[in-house]
């Protein structure tokens, strides 16, 4: 076990590496170099080739791409990202002050999704082919298929010009305990849902079927019990390998959801970078989003070990 | 296999007509049972019904569209639905009707295109990564799994923001050599860098799948039966390799269709995707976003539809799914 960790881990860095190696490479042959979008407007100053030299040496951007890659690598691994563009801060305290705010949010969504969809999925397979399994389904894709950018306005124009159920529209962050959260993070889970309550769904239908399940039943033990006792805990470990791609999908959820409702976090930092060309805040998020799905998969792999003793890693 | 013959030669009369029995089960193919439970699926049909009006509105969009898509008319701006523009005009004076229409030609050009893209290069990456093994295994695998490390809306951004630039001059330059005026179009740019970024996010997934589907296949008593029996590795490509990875690939246009529809327009509804003033769903909501408070109608009306049109999609990709492997729903 320990052995296959150590390795899983080392695996990773070539990953990582090529994960930096791409992002810095689009950065590098995308539009716009850092001095023109530094300049902006001030066009009459990017006329003159002479500034333009100096400042170019002076950053160090005249020079091959792969010492800047080295110097943008090392500099990632010593913790310096690099300083914003637009807004000449380093990139690191912009991602500090975000990161808690997407954190919150991303873990209200996973408990979200955790305590609605593994029982729906629960649920679905219990009743396996009836009208409850067909409902719970469709609705989970419907889910899935609706883009948070739709569904967003579409709640917004529904509880505020419809029903008037909200006075002014959620926008801002207040803390994680303000009721401007609860449209955000119900968002951020709707994208997600349909890979919980499917694995879910299949985790159980994997297991009702199990001897030791009708022996639970011919001992004369409740429906409930059965399903709480053996069934559910039995049946979770599938509904672990959807973390990965759960992952993924709150990513992109938290982008939309934080553009949106104007929440300050590191996805709609992200988001903002891309529509200002900022690119060391855009390598900088990109790099952090790839950081957490490897690792949330690297955890799926592990994890899957420590619930299931049956899985042998060679 | 059910098709396969049988060649034994004493077969007594009795075994003939339980042949014949046999065979006339078999006459189903494999073809017509998943057709048969396809049928049988609402949701799937509901879908199927949908998607095929999605079709006709971007195959007929342009010949049936009441206007201009691109006329603008700033004395007639954001009407209401009458009877002059079906479903309204927006803010500058457009025909909202019409730019749907149009929007559904990009939806469904860009969602036809990039699924066929990208399953080619899944396709024929992934059945080299399980033929040829080794290096070339390890080399595609490993590609994969760096696409697959990237949340995948950001790395199509990020691509079609970056490649953009390189992509016109490259293209100003063709031009300048050919004189091809087709390169001076924007809008087709606009067009070359979605379907690149997309198909770059999304083969991945189809060449873990055929790479699966041709490792596991390797394995089967009948390929080994063929190879004892003498079959060139080009029979086995074509007569089992390739009709036994049919279905799963089906399986995954059909379930990525509806996918790449959301991310192109999640793309142009960030404004690194179809660039206005060409037409597209994500577009048109993003554009109108910050009024929708006064015109709601200009955002729900490409926002429905574009949920609608993935939303039938889903279900007939999640219905073909069901009907191609019936024992994923038996279980």
């Amino acid at each position: 076990m320990l052995q296959y960790s150590t390795r899983r881990l080392i695996m990773l860095l070539p990953i990582l590496f090529f994960v930096l190696l791409i992002t810095f490479t689009l950065g590098f042959y995308g539009p716009g170099d850092p001095l023109t979008t530094f300049f902006g407007d001030d066009a009459f100053m990017a006329d003159d080739p002479e500034l333009i030299n100096r400042l170019r040496r002076l950053h160090g951007l005249d020079r091959p791409f792969w010492v800047q890659f080295g110097d943008y690598i090392t500099g990632y691994f010593k913790g310096d990202l690099g300083n914003s563009i637009i807004e000449k801060r380093p990139v690191l305290d912009m991602i500090k002050a975000g990161a808690p705010i997407s954190a919150q949010l991303g873990l209200a969504a996973t408990i979200v999704l955790v305590f609605t969809g593994i029982p729906l999925g629960v649920l679905c397979a219990v009743k396996q082919n009836t009208w409850v399994d067909y409902w719970i389904i469709s609705f989970s894709i419907s889910l899935r298929s609706i883009p948070v950018f739709v569904l967003a306005p579409l709640l917004l124009i529904i509880l505020v010009l419809k029903l008037g159920v909200l006075k002014k529209t959620p926008i801002g962050w207040e803390g994680i305990f303000s009721q401007k959260v609860i449209i955000p993070v119900l968002l951020m889970a709707a994208g997600p849902m349909l890979g919980i309550v499917r694995m879910a769904r299949s985790g159980v239908l994997e297991v009702i079927g199990q001897n030791y399940v009708r022996t639970a039943r011919a001992k004369g033990m409740g429906e409930r019990m059965v399903i709480s006792k053996h069934i559910v805990k039995n049946s979770m470990t599938p509904v672990m390998t959807t973390l990965g791609l759960t992952m993924s999908g709150l990513i992109t959820g938290a982008l939309f959801v934080e553009l949106i409702f104007g929440i300050p976090g590191v996805a709609g930092l992200g988001i903002w970078a891309f529509k200002r060309r900022d690119y060391p805040v855009i390598l900088a998020t990109t790099a952090m989003g790839s950081f957490l799905i490897i690792v949330a998969n690297l955890l799926v792999d592990l994890g899957y070990g420590l619930l299931d003793p049956r899985v042998r890693y060679e | 296999m059910t098709t396969e013959k049988n060649d034994n030669n004493e077969i007594t009369e009795d075994q003939v007509t339980v042949a014949d029995e046999f065979q006339a089960v078999a006459q189903r193919s494999l073809w017509a049972d998943a057709y048969e439970r396809l049928a049988r699926n609402k949701a799937a049909m509901l879908g199927l019904f949908i998607s095929g009006i999605i079709m006709i509105a971007a195959l007929f969009g342009p010949y049936i569209k009441p206007y201009d898509d691109l006329e603008i008319n700033l004395f007639n701006i954001a009407q209401n639905p009458n009877g002059d523009h079906w479903l309204g005009t927006d803010l500058l004076g457009r025909d909202v009707l019409s730019r749907m229409l149009m929007g559904a030609r990009t939806a469904v050009f860009v969602a036809v295109l990039v699924s066929f893209i990208s399953n080619v290069l899944g396709v024929v990456l992934g059945a080299m990564a399980a033929y040829f093994g080794k290096i070339v295994d390890d080399i595609i695998m490993r590609v994969a799994d760096i696409t697959f490390a990237f949340p995948d809306l950001l790395l199509a951004a990020f691509i079609s923001s970056s490649a953009r630039r390189p992509v016109i001059d490259f293209a100003d330059k063709v031009r300048e050599a050919t004189g091809w005026e087709v390169l001076e179009n924007t809008v087709f740019i606009d067009y070359t860098m979605v379907f690149g970024a997309l198909a770059i996010v999304s083969w991945a997934g189809v060449a873990r799948l055929i790479r699966g589907q041709v490792l596991s296949l390797r394995e089967q008593d009948f390929i080994r039966a063929e190879v004892a029996l003498g079959a060139t590795g080009w029979r086995i490509i074509r007569k089992h390799l390739i009709p036994n990875s049919i279905a799963p690939v089906i399986v995954s246009i059909s379930a990525g269709f509806g996918g790449v529809m959301l991310l192109e327009s999640s793309l142009s509804f960030l404004g690194l995707g179809i660039q206005p003033p060409g037409a597209s769903w994500g577009n048109m909501v993003s554009s109108n976003m910050d009024k929708w408070r006064a015109y709601p109608l200009l955002v729900a009306i490409p926002g429905v539809v574009l949920a609608v049109a993935v939303f039938g999609f889903n279900f007939l990709g999640d219905g073909i799914n069901d009907a191609i492997n019936p024992r994923q729903i038996k279980r």
